[in-house]
């Protein structure tokens, strides 16, 4: 058995006096799909941009494809990252660019010009295609609404079939059929390619739909971890609690997310 | 109080460190290194010559036309008094070379140029788009940074030229109009008193100016934290710290060559 894909091992991370993760462990096997859930704020995203180095934990150890990342240097990461797809939960497209110019980004910059203009192009009208957003290729990023935002943030990090994708809230700001449509999409790709896949969603049963396993994030740790099809029967009180959505049970009030939550709408 | 003076030291130091820093990052990356992807990304350095070069130039022409202008007026009443007219050319000539075109255009360029740069570049951090290059292994100075700092040194540098140009003819038609003083006279009195170093005084000045708005103006913005309020902020810091180092630069080059 080769190394896994990701090793988080025993990470924290603070903000200032803001504990975000504290002692965080997950282990992603090569060629797999999680998903990761959990409340507000509770620190889905840093651990997403953790995992591509694009923070750097106060403690721990991580391993992408074996390979540590802790403490390297950004020159150092660059071949890493040429084999992470990310797509960032607020999109980060490029508004100097148009949609076209965004999904070929990656190409271009990142096979260092062996990829042919044509092959280039073909590709990137495929995945616009792909997320039915042909039609829109000249647009600039500014003139799109927030779920094509979200699916040009998805062509571009599947685009050049990153060995790891990471999807930060994939389905977020689409309607339901697109949504499913979006999941159709990437399964398909990633039964295509083989890629490992770590996705975060707040729409659990259709994300339980698309991983093989789901992982639960609270009080700054790991706290579940099982089979997605049965998530919403998990041996975890927590874990189903959040998944139905119910207002009782052992959620902690005070936790991290839900406090401020209800504050507000008190 | 003390402590208020103390604090503000602290982050004024903060920021000068920073500065240094991303300094040493833009000269390091200048160094072509093979492997590391484009050496500079031609569409980005192609889009800020024009964007910060050739949009300033209207500005710029109108400032320098009416510096130029002023000088004569100034120096009429003395010229006419003295009968001095053969030295008004190189007076103002002199005026304007080493230090009222390059610092004139420079401040221009800043409040235009320099704070349109750290707004462009903070609106980009604070959406994520720099972490997204980084996602993608590109870095964002040698990305984003290089080449709107070799656009903002080159375009200052032609735009100085430009303006003391425009101020010199602008001096000459106010000595004409008001002063009666021959354009001939205005020509030799230039071209026979100046040096080529006078010109070249200038130039040097308005190369460490332009650096200096760059660098300053990147920093803030790709150093920004917190939403629109902090691009608001990091323009308005962009801004004052190009004066201040325009300002500083100037006397050191003056003292300098003095
Ligand atoms: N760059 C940062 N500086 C300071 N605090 C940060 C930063 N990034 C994240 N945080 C804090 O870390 C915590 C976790 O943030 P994160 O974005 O990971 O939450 P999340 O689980 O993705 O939430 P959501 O489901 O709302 O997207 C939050 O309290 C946030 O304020
Ligand atoms: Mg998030």
């Amino acid at each position: 058995m080769t190394e896994p894909a990701i090793r988080i091992s025993e990470v924290h991370k603070a903000y200032g006096s803001r504990r975000v993760l504290d002692g965080i462990s997950l282990d992603l096997a090569r060629g797999t799909k999680l998903g990761l859930i959990g409340p507000a704020a509770s620190g889905k995203s840093v651990l997403c941009k953790l995992v591509c180095g694009l923070e750097q934990p106060d403690r721990g150890e991580i391993e992408v494809f074996g390979e540590r990342i802790v403490g390297k240097r950004e020159v150092d990461l660059g071949p890493l990252r040429r084999r992470i797809g990310m797509l960032f939960q607020n999109y980060a497209l490029f508004d100097f660019l148009t949609v076209e110019q965004n999904v070929a980004f990656p190409l271009e910059q990142g096979a260092a010009g062996t990829l042919s203009a044509e092959t280039i192009a073909e590709r990137v009208a495929a995945r616009l295609r792909a997320v039915g957003l042909a039609g829109s290729e000249a647009k600039l990023t500014a003139e799109l609404s927030g779920g094509m935002k979200k699916r040009v943030g998805i062509a571009r990090a599947t685009v050049a079939d990153a060995e790891l994708v990471i999807y930060d809230e994939p389905s977020a700001g689409l309607d339901p059929v697109t949504t499913q449509k979006i999941y159709d999409l990437l399964s398909a790709d990633q039964a295509r390619t083989g890629a490992t896949v770590l996705a975060i969603s707040s729409d659990v049963a259709a994300l339980a739909g698309f991983v093989d396993e789901i992982a639960f994030l609270y009080d700054h740790r790991v706290v579940y971890r099982g089979p997605a099809a049965t998530i919403a029967d998990a041996p975890n009180a927590l874990v189903r609690q959040f998944v139905r959505g119910d207002l009782e049970g052992p959620l902690d009030q005070a936790g991290p997310g839900m406090a401020s939550l209800d504050r507000s709408i008190k | 109080m003390i402590s208020g003076i103390g604090a503000a030291a602290l982050r004024i130091a903060q920021e000068v460190g920073g500065i240094v820093l991303l300094t040493g990052q833009v000269l390091r990356a200048l160094v072509p290194r093979p492997g590391a992807g484009a050496w500079i990304d031609g569409r980005e350095l192609w889009k800020n010559l024009y964007k910060m070069g050739n949009r300033s130039v209207p500005i710029v022409v109108l400032t320098a036309f009416f510096a130029g202008a002023l000088m004569m007026l100034q120096a009429g009443p003395f010229v006419k008094k003295f009968g001095a007219t053969g030295l008004a050319g190189w007076g103002a000539g002199y005026a304007v070379l080493r230090e009222i075109g390059p610092i004139l255009i420079a401040l221009m360029f800043s409040g235009r140029v320099g704070a349109n740069n750290t707004a462009e570049l903070s609106t980009m951090t604070v959406t994520e788009q720099l972490d997204g290059l980084r996602a993608l292994a590109i870095d964002p100075v040698r990305f984003l940074v290089v080449p709107r700092v070799i656009a903002m040194v080159a375009m200052l540098v032609a735009l100085t030229v430009i303006g003391d140009l425009v101020a010199l003819v602008g001096a000459a038609v106010v000595g004409k109009a008001m002063l009666e003083i021959d354009f001939s006279t205005m020509y030799y009195s230039i071209v026979d008193n100046l040096k080529p170093y006078d010109f070249l005084h200038g130039v040097y000045k308005s190369i460490a100016f332009g650096f200096a708005i760059a660098m300053s103006s990147c920093y803030f913005g790709v150093t920004v934290r917190g939403g629109a309020v902090g691009v608001g902020k990091a323009v308005n810091a962009a801004v004052v710290a190009s004066a201040v180092s325009i300002m500083l630069l100037d006397f050191f080059l003056t003292y300098l060559s003095a």
